[in-house]
């Protein structure tokens, strides 16, 4: 780097003295930090490694620290799902119960694929509200971490908070639709029963089951950007083979393809909230255990697949 | 030089950085350029276009950098579009992994990007409870501090907004103040104060050196070779990924400057 006799002139009155652009790049060189010498360097200054994955107890600790962001990342945006347009919050009640009115007219009166129900319109209530939760959670929960790309770049924080805030998020949203279905189930012709105490509980079982298939979802379409696409037409196949607005038994008999299409993991979140909500489904242990074993097993194999590729998160 | 006297621990490393390479992926990278389709026969036109399905490509944006940095040292970022200093900035704030090489940083690194807006469809408010909470404060430390980040970004009743209505200046100070509020351990600042007002852009060099005097450590990453004069004694010059010279701002600006002359000349 040399410079021409005219520039040093310009130059020497601040640096008092003439050198060439050689002596200023070597005084400048950047330092040669081999990797063990910048180990010890930064041991001693106890400075923390960054891009390296915690141990997964640490790991969760660390969400757990970050539950206040959570909550509010969660409200906010439930909130803000419904802003964007003049009825506001009242869609999120509106929108169901549309939906219902479509889906009665063309399985209940056109198609007819009410049999094996006594209350089809409490059925199909109820298959359409829980199933519409598991579906929005499922489809922002892919996309939980590249759809907030902005905080990924610009913020630290253990990347499993986007997963959970999500499908909290989508709980929140469809809170006023299970408030509607339970003011619809008695309106339906169901008689009261201490049973729906334990809608709740189902709602808290379909949740977990959600949030284990969102850390699953999100972390292969963050790898994996094209597998966003193919996210909305798997839960289009779901809402058709799992029991929505027609009963499994009652369609598919009771063999390997009838436990199978029953004991999947959407399908049972349905099972359960019709045994906690209509007459016609007694409580079975069966329903109950499935939902808390596909829960507990979805979310924990799901936190650690997510944990493992936590440190690639946004990197492309 | 500058807060070095001041800050307490100014001899102990805040960054180490060593043999730092990234290579990432770039989606919808296909080369308009390239594609000299027009002047073959029909077969290989669309053997050509089905090629470049996927359209993407790596960039091997830092090469290895290797660099240590002390308490309370502000150091600023040169070098043309493209030479990878946001990339190296964002590695060094942890949200960029390194695909060789390591770094280590103290306490929490805190960015400050050109887009700086977190999540558009919410308000300022909410986003300013939001980004306190990611920076590590709890939602009392955030309530407590609100006001004075509301009032530091100076965006008014802007606040109660989603944060799509602001411009950029507004969403850049907003996030300026988010960002400052928490203290970080490290500050980095990518060309975000670009945006602001000569007003706004006094404030956060007063707010950059109160930072200092906390012995943090603050990154700049800008074109204006005055305001990295302004706010920086130590200058990092990167070159096509490498980096090619790291000095005092005086010495690497100045050289800086000349290679741009003959380049022109």
């Amino acid at each position: 780097m040399t410079i021409g006799s005219d520039q040093v002139v310009q130059d020497v009155q601040d640096v008092q003295e003439v050198e060439s652009g050689e002596d200023v790049a070597e005084r400048n060189r950047p330092v040669a930090l081999g990797p063990e010498e910048a180990a010890a360097l930064a041991r001693a200054a106890g400075l923390e490694e960054l891009g390296v994955r915690p141990g997964l107890r640490g790991y969760v600790r660390e969400v757990w620290s970050y539950r206040h962001l959570v909550w509010h990342l969660s409200s906010a945006q439930a909130w803000a799902t419904n802003q964007n347009n003049y009825l506001g919050q009242l869609w999120a009640v509106l929108n169901p119960l549309l939906l219902v009115g479509s889906y009665y007219l063309i399985f209940g009166l056109l198609l007819k694929t009410r049999g094996g129900t006594s209350n089809y319109i409490a059925f199909l209530t109820i298959g359409i509200f829980v199933f519409g939760y598991s579906a929005s959670a499922i489809i922002a929960g892919s996309r939980a971490v590249v759809g907030q790309i902005g905080l990924v770049r610009a913020l630290r924080f253990p990347r499993a908070v986007l997963p959970i805030s999500v499908t909290l998020t989508q709980f929140l949203v469809n809170v006023p639709a299970f408030a509607v279905l339970m003011v619809m189930i008695p309106l339906t012709g169901e008689p009261f029963s201490p049973h729906w105490l334990l809608f709740p509980v189902a709602l808290l079982l379909q949740s977990l089951i959600n949030l284990g298939l969102a850390f699953f979802l999100a972390r292969l379409v963050n790898a994996a950007r094209d597998s966003a696409n193919l996210v909305p037409v798997g839960v289009r196949l779901a809402r058709y083979v799992s029991g929505v607005f027609f009963s499994i038994p009652h369609y598919a008999g009771h063999g390997l393809v009838s436990a199978l299409l029953l004991y999947q993991p959407l399908a049972v979140s349905m099972t359960t909230a019709r045994e906690a909500l209509m007459d016609q489904y007694p409580l079975t242990w069966g329903s109950w255990v499935a939902a808390a074993v596909w829960g507990v097993v979805l979310c924990a194999s799901g936190l650690v697949f997510f944990w493992r590729g936590e440190g690639r998160y946004g990197s492309n | 030089m500058g807060a070095t006297d001041v800050a307490p621990d100014a001899t102990t490393p805040s960054v180490v950085c060593s043999g730092l390479d990234i290579v990432y992926t770039v989606f919808g990278a296909k080369q308009k350029g390239t594609d000299t389709g027009g002047e073959l026969p029909l077969v290989e036109r669309l053997l050509a276009r089905r090629n470049p399905v996927s359209s993407v490509r790596k960039v091997h944006a830092v090469k290895d950098v290797s660099f240590v940095v002390n308490h309370g040292e502000a150091v600023g970022i040169i070098g043309r579009n493209g030479s990878g200093k946001s990339t190296l900035l964002r590695a060094i704030a942890g949200l960029m992994p390194p695909t060789n090489g390591r770094v280590w940083a103290a306490g929490r690194p805190s960015l400050l990007g050109v887009n700086a807006v977190l999540l558009t469809g919410l308000t300022g408010a909410k986003n300013v409870m939001i980004g306190g909470l990611a920076l590590g404060l709890t939602p009392a430390q955030v309530r407590d501090r609100y006001a004075g980040i509301v009032d530091f970004s100076g965006i008014g009743d802007f606040v109660d907004l989603p944060m799509s209505a602001y411009s950029s200046g507004m969403g850049a100070r907003l996030r300026f103040a988010i960002s400052t509020a928490a203290a970080p351990d490290i500050l980095m600042i990518d060309e975000a104060l670009a945006t602001g007002d000569a007003e706004f852009q006094a404030r956060s060099r007063d707010r950059i050196a109160e930072i200092r005097r906390d012995a943090s450590t603050v990154f700049l990453v800008s074109h204006s070779n005055a305001a990295i004069r302004e706010s920086c004694d130590r200058v990092l010059w990167m070159e096509q990924g490498r980096l090619v010279m790291d000095g005092p701002t005086d010495e690497v600006v100045r050289a800086y400057e000349q290679s741009h002359r003959k380049a022109t000349a």
